[in-house]
């Protein structure tokens, strides 16, 4: 029951994406195993009765030979041609299913939980979230199906026996599903564990040979690499520890199955014996009844790769279930008074899990159209005030009211995508002339000219394929596109050449009227954009500056020149 | 057969071969799965599970003989036969459990093996290896993509190897039975291969494309997921999951588009496995009616032989079956060993790389640093980046090394620190020549603050103390002190730091490095490469403060093209283009 819990949010969104399909994909799977029992089956009583009838001449003559050996031919055919559907259909399935869930998993992640830890630990998240997926995309295909064909096969092996003798029909399938089931669902027991380890330990694998490699220098110059080496390592033992186990246990649901069979077979063969020998069955059904018992057990080996990785798909299924069926609400946006663009009033933002710096108390009102510059040392929380009035964040106490607004992260976040694409995030109706038009005015219009595909041009992973200032330039346009009231910047120009920023900043300075905007910055040339200055410590505001008061251009002059 | 057993003998040498100069340069770093050698009793693996198979040859003979008894109707000879199927079914079961656990073990050893080697190979080449794999590329293929090794060594070569042997072994008994029935078998076998190569081909392009789309289709949503922040903020949420959603249903169409023509490939083998077996138990039914007399070498079977036929017949596709279905093990397990292959190539050595673990005492002498005619080039680079450089820093002298950037100023520091050898020339530290074997006794002495220092994966404390073992709180306590760290090291005491140092600022991750250095109390030269670069004014100042207090009566060497920096040492030396030595104050 626990087991259907942690998987109800997602087959109840497999179902939801294609339930006919589904279905299809389980009916035609086990219509083909039991194409193959079958089959065997009948072959084996159309041998036996064929020589029986042909020991005389009489009945040899007289035996029906056409309709078993159709059956044969047909039952053959079937099972190729079913075989062929299953493979097609639960594929088909799989990849919907592949499909709503990527889908679902991005719209989850766009919660503040998953985007903190994703900030956090990047690589780390990305990578478990990678793991997960490719487990829950096996459910179906490795789980679900193989379960439900088992099912079918011992309702299939319960009529068959039971039309012979009720009693004996009985007996096949307990054994059929007490070590059918069973051996399956200890296995998935015992490999919890060692599945949870072993995903541990490739993660720690992973992290520690970043270390050793990225690390050296650091860990040679304080004579840790040794230390470091051993620890990675002492990472793939440990993962090769849970390997170990894994594969015993898969060994032995093998073997377990094989002893399994081998006890069915011997038990139907004393059983059917016995039936002749009471004259109930004659001898091509006895035969029959063998050859069917040695292909049922069969259709439960389709469990074993399941099995083993049920313990794997419900920690993929714990982590991101949760996720699936909560929808996001979006974080409240307050809108403030007339004439002001942000009120702030006693607003504290506590990271208990993450390192960031926090805010304390802060209160802060900008009017329309005013450009205020959060300065202070690294670490004072600007982001943060930055991230907490563009909703990023929840404030934990206080009140935050904020027009709606457009954030220019301090790392450029580009995708790898068509530049058309890339800019289409900001204003999915735009047309491209609309876009030359924000291009132009972010000074990349000739820079795109001289693109053999022009807008078409596509951008590796992270935006790759633009240099550090044509990539701000590049965000820049996007954020004209937004065309928002509110402009939140954090270090536009940062990590940009002195001419390169220069100009960034003047074509941003010149789109600023009308505008509110905030500025997070170190650099004097952004802060001189600004008409106050508010200075950040330790999460609290230290004091404020307008124009115009000397202390204003003293702290100008105090920030890095460029 | 014999294509197994050369593989793994080629496989034994290549893995030998790389062993030996590694072993022999060192005798420290002693990992025992280097010394065994893995493959010795891996060659047994599919030998048993070849055997383990064939003991269905007897069990069905039994199983062929209790049908024949019940039909007989001699009950007690059936007991007997039971017993015995079972038996036999039973030890079956457990020879194959031992063949799958020996061929597991063998092939994991060989995992870790790699694994080591390439982990060793990577920590012993210099830092300053312009060819040097990056830390992402290396961890994702020692970790995820080597993970491939396992299912080819330990499924992929035995399934083979049972592919080939239990086909003959299942005709020998066959013929001399029924030559027909021995015939159909034996032409539908040779016949699966040859259409599964045909439809095989396409097969193949198409599940390759359908892994490479699927890859881009994570590759997509983790792209999006770094960029989250700018996605919300842009108000695309839904816009991108829409596309994502359309990407994956094209994804869809187009792989499925193809897979109809790839699953044709096993269709046929379902197609010959199925109609193998129905053409048998159908001659073989119509021979023993009497209709068909030929074939079994002008005798007529008997239902016993008829039905150990017909119980054979399934097993003689089960090998091929089963091949198939570890098929694409073979490619994507020969790729790893390939990549991991590619990334154990030795490159520039660090001079006492593989040792990595201070021995013993510091050096004697004072600690002084004396450059002698130094050139050094980057390897495959024509033009050296020094060329009889000459530079004396005595003992307890702060200097500063200004320069363009490009013009050598870390490399120099660097190689001050033995971390890639001087193609010409010498380096003394107190005296004492640096070179492979002193090198690890001099970094003892010296203490390293690095322009990107790399982020390790732990808390504060991990990251200062680096898992020292000599090293307690108070130490640490100290190093944060010096560091003016312990607001940090306090706020985040038990939370491990985000990679890369995502949730520090800039000017932490400084301090970071400065309480790294500060902790090694041994160290009488400081080396520090831009330690101000890229921060405020007011921090900038305050680190400068700290390095300085810290480096009182001990030698300090900084990289550096912040002026306000180099004028607070005792002596500026200008690092130029044309290897100019330029001397102020």
């Amino acid at each position: 029951m626990r087991l259907w819990n942690v998987f109800r949010p997602i087959i109840s969104l497999f179902l939801a994406e294609r339930r006919a399909t589904l279905l299809a994909g389980v009916l035609l799977a086990a219509v083909t195993v039991l194409a193959g029992i079958a089959l065997l089956g009948v072959s084996g009583w159309f041998i036996t009765a064929t020589a029986i009838a042909g020991a005389s001449t009489a009945t040899a003559l007289v035996f029906d030979v056409f309709a078993p050996s159709a059956a044969i031919r047909f039952l053959s055919l079937a099972r190729t041609a079913t075989r062929y559907g299953e493979r097609l259909t639960t594929h088909e399935a799989t990849l919907s299913m592949l499909a709503g869930l990527r889908e679902r998993i991005f719209r989850s992640a766009v919660q503040p939980g998953t985007a903190n830890r994703l900030s956090f630990q990047p690589s780390r998240t990305l990578f478990r979230l990678t793991a997960d997926i490719d487990a829950l995309d096996s459910l179906y295909l490795r789980i679900l199906v193989p379960a439900a064909v088992a099912l079918c096969t011992t309702l299939a092996v319960a009529a068959v026996f039971g039309a012979m003798h009720p009693l004996f029909g009985l007996a096949a399938t307990a054994w059929l599903l007490v070590p059918g089931f069973g051996i399956p669902l200890l296995a998935a027991r015992w490999s919890a564990q060692p599945a949870r380890r072993r995903a541990h330990s490739l993660e720690a694998l992973r992290s520690r040979t970043i270390d050793v490699v990225a690390g050296q220098t650091e860990l040679a110059m304080a004579g840790q690499l040794q230390t470091y080496r051993q620890s990675a390592l002492a990472a793939d033992a440990r993962l090769a520890t849970s390997d170990d186990a894994l594969n015993l246990i898969e060994t032995k649901v093998v073997a377990g199955f094989g002893i399994a069979s081998a006890i069915l077979l011997g038990g139907v063969l004393y059983g059917v014996a016995h039936l002749v020998s009471m004259g109930v069955i004659n001898g091509p059904v006895a035969v029959l009844g063998i050859l069917i018992a040695l292909a049922a057990l069969e259709s439960f080996a389709g469990l074993r790769r399941g099995s083993i990785e049920l313990g794997r798909t419900i920690l993929a299924a714990r982590r991101l279930g949760p996720d699936l069926q909560a929808s996001s609400p979006p974080l409240p946006s307050r809108t403030p008074a007339e004439n002001h663009a942000v009120e702030l009033q006693d607003a504290s933002v506590i990271y208990d899990a993450f390192p960031l710096p926090s805010l304390q108390n802060v209160s802060i009102t900008v009017q329309c159209g005013e450009r205020v510059a959060l300065i202070g040392a690294s670490g004072s929380g600007k982001t943060t005030l930055l991230a907490l009035l563009a909703g990023e964040i929840k404030a934990a106490r206080g009140l935050v009211k904020c027009l709606p607004n457009a954030l220019l992260t301090q790392r450029t976040e580009l995708f790898q995508d068509s530049l058309r694409d890339n800019l289409l995030l900001a204003a999915p109706g735009a047309t491209d002339r609309r876009l030359l038009e924000v291009l132009t005015i972010a000074g990349l219009s000739e820079f795109v000219d001289t693109l053999p595909k022009g807008l078409d041009t596509p951008l590796g992973e992270g935006g790759t394929g633009l240099s550090g200032g044509q990539a701000r330039r590049f965000a820049l346009a996007r954020l004209l596109l937004r065309d928002m009231p509110l402009w939140l910047l954090d270090e536009p120009s940062e990590g940009v050449d002195g001419a390169t920023a220069r100009d960034v900043l003047d074509r941003l300075a010149s789109q600023m009227t009308q505008r509110t905007v905030i500025i997070a910055t170190h650099i004097r040339r952004e802060a001189m954009l600004v008409d106050r200055l508010l200075v950040l410590e330790h999460g609290r505001i230290k004091s404020t500056f307008s124009k115009g008061q000397p202390e204003y251009q003293r702290v100008l002059d105090g920030l890095r020149p460029d | 057969m014999s294509s197994v057993q050369s593989t793994i003998t080629l496989h034994r040498e290549r893995s030998a071969e790389n062993d030996a100069p590694r072993l022999g340069a060192t005798d420290i770093v002693t990992e025992p799965s280097l010394q065994r050698n893995p493959v010795s009793n891996g060659n047994a693996a599919p030998w048993v599970q070849v055997l383990a198979s064939l003991l269905w040859l007897p069990q069905a003979a039994l199983l062929a003989k209790g049908a024949g008894a019940l039909i007989a109707g001699s009950m007690a000879d059936t007991k007997w036969i039971v017993a015995a199927v079972i038996a036999i079914g039973v030890l079956r079961a457990l020879l194959d459990a031992l063949g799958t656990r020996l061929a597991f073990r063998n092939a994991r050893e060989i995992l870790s093996t790699k694994r080591t080697q390439v982990i060793l190979a990577l920590s012993r080449r210099s830092p300053l290896d312009t060819e040097k794999p990056a830390s992402g590329l290396a961890a994702s293929v020692i970790a995820e993509q080597a993970e491939a090794i396992l299912p080819y060594l330990a499924r992929f070569k035995p399934a083979r190897m049972k592919a080939t042997i239990i086909p003959i072994g299942i005709l020998v008994c066959v013929f001399p039975l029924s030559w027909v029935a021995g015939l159909v078998l034996m032409i539908s076998a040779p016949l699966i291969p040859l259409f599964m190569a045909l439809i095989g081909w396409r097969a193949k392009a198409a599940s390759e494309r359908h892994l490479a789309e699927m890859g881009d289709l994570n590759a997509f949503l983790l792209d999006r997921l770094r960029g989250l922040a700018t996605i919300r903020s842009l108000g695309a949420v839904d816009f991108t999951a829409r596309r994502l959603r359309a990407n994956a249903e094209e994804l869809r169409i187009r792989t499925m588009a193809v897979l109809r023509i790839a699953f044709l490939s096993s269709a046929v083998l379902e197609l010959f496995a199925a109609l193998g077996v129905a053409m048998v138990a159908v001659y073989i039914g119509f021979h023993l009616l009497g209709q068909l007399e030929f074939g079994a070498w002008g005798q007529r079977l008997s239902l016993l032989e008829g039905l150990f036929i017909l119980l054979l017949a399934p097993a003689f596709f089960e090998p091929l079956r089963e091949l198939s279905a570890v098929w694409h093990d073979r490619a994507s397990g020969e790729a790893a060993i390939e990549a991991l292959d590619r990334l154990s190539v030795p490159g520039v050595d660090m001079p006492g790389g593989l040792i990595g673990t201070h021995p013993g005492q510091c050096s004697a002498g004072t600690a002084s640093v004396e450059i002698k005619e130094l050139t050094f080039s980057h390897a495959g680079s024509e033009r050296p980046l020094f060329g009889r450089f000459n530079l004396d820093v005595r003992m307890g002298e702060h200097i500063a090394l200004l320069g363009t950037s490009g013009s050598g100023k870390s490399t120099l520091l660097s190689l001050i620190a033995g971390l890639a050898p001087c193609t010409a020339g010498t380096i003394r530290i107190g005296n004492t020549l640096l070179d492979g074997n002193s090198s690890e006794t001099l970094r003892k002495r010296m203490a390293w603050i690095g322009q990107k220092p790399h982020i390790f994966a732990g808390t504060v404390s991990d990251n200062i103390c680096l898992h020292r073992i000599d090293l307690d709180n108070g130490d640490i306590e100290a190093a944060l002190r010096i560091a003016s760290l312990q607001n940090v090291a306090n706020a985040k005491r038990h939370n491990y730091l985000g990679e890369g140092g995502s949730g520090l600022s800039g000017g932490e991750i400084r301090r970071l490095a400065l309480a790294r250095a500060a902790i090694n109390r041994d160290a009488d030269i400081i080396l520090a490469d831009e330690p101000t670069a890229h921060l405020d004014r007011i921090t900038a100042y305050d680190i400068v403060d700290r390095l300085q207090a810290m480096a009182a009566g001990k030698t300090l060497i900084v990289a550096t093209h912040d002026p306000v920096l180099a004028q607070r040492m005792d002596r500026v030396v200008t690092i130029g283009d044309e290897f100019r030595l330029g001397e102020a104050l």
